[in-house]
């Protein structure tokens, strides 16, 4: 499926004992795949710049699909590229995909009988991070 | 999808190439019975040995895989252990991953059979640290692992997502 995150303003925490800890709440956004679809309901991302410039990402959201099912997801990713592509994204402009490396691993939980599947199932994911917030290209590892 | 496509926010293709073959030696498990998460059994690791184009070494005895057979049937795994590379670097890997198959393949997994790993879901997102020049690719990678359960542990084909 694909899936369009709308972050609010981040809180910046600064530098912890981990690296600088940015954390980006997500107030809406929708998810659309041959097998499911509909809105996100909230979450937020707890991103944390590393001593090497890669920036983890932590993402806990839950999914509401079009039929009233809730879905917890949550994805362990990083996101790293050269300081020219970092600082077009930290301007908040749009970046061609192509000159990063922003990928994701989701997990899902769900107890609603028709989407079981996905907690069964790993998955990967490709994101782009547009300037309102990222969009997931979200694979299932079969 | 076509809502999103339609905007010019077109998806991003998933590639992969080969990262390595891990294999694992598994000690006798350790079966802490019924936890309040499902069936916990700690399997610790004796060894074994890991091979690709870019690294290649052996697993040093000592870390483990803490299985978790969660209530719907899927066999929850979380392993540690540490590579160390054929010149003396060393690596943590950790994945969690998830297993699940017919009844009678996991009855034959019990009995210590080897089965066709067509038959069963056996998947992994492994994570590497290393401090060492060398490997530091591994700090910046995301993988996925398929794994094929051997009565003396198991083997996890990696590949590295591009």
């Amino acid at each position: 499926m694909m899936l369009q995150v709308v972050v609010s303003p981040p809180q910046k925490l600064g530098a912890g004992p981990l690296g600088t800890r940015v954390i980006a709440p997500i107030t809406s956004g929708t998810f659309e795949g041959p097998r499911l679809r509909g809105k996100i309901l909230g979450g937020g991302d707890w991103t944390l710049s590393r001593s090497d410039a890669v920036l983890e990402l932590d993402l806990r959201i839950t999914l509401e699909t079009d039929d009233g099912a809730l879905i917890s997801m949550t994805s362990f990713g990083l996101r790293h590229g050269p300081p020219e592509v970092l600082a077009a994204l930290a301007r908040g402009e749009s970046v061609d995909p192509s000159t990063y490396y922003f990928r994701t691993a989701p997990r899902f939980e769900t107890s609603a009988p028709k989407y079981e599947f996905l907690n069964r199932l790993v998955a990967i994911a490709s994101g782009n991070r547009l300037p309102t917030g990222p969009i997931y290209t979200i694979n299932e590892i079969l | 999808m076509s809502t999103l496509e339609d905007e010019g926010k077109r998806p991003t293709d998933i590639t992969s190439r080969p990262l390595m073959t891990v294999k694992v030696i598994a000690a006798p498990p350790q079966k802490l019975g019924a936890v309040p998460y499902g069936v916990r059994t700690f399997v610790p690791v004796a060894g074994g040995d890991f091979e690709g184009p870019r690294l290649r070494g052996k697993v040093l005895p000592g870390g483990g895989d803490w299985l978790l057979l969660r209530s719907d049937g899927v066999l929850e795994l979380d392993l540690r252990i540490t590579l160390e590379t054929d010149d003396h670097a060393l690596i943590y890997m950790t994945f969690q991953g998830l297993r699940h198959g017919p009844p009678d393949v996991i009855s034959a997994f019990s009995r210590g059979e080897v089965v066709d790993p067509a038959r069963y879901y056996f998947r992994t997102v492994p994570k590497f640290e290393t401090s060492a020049e060398a490997y530091a690719f591994l700090n910046r990678i995301v993988t996925v692992g398929v794994g094929e359960t051997r009565p003396d542990g198991a083997v996890h084909r990696i590949d590295e997502i591009l």
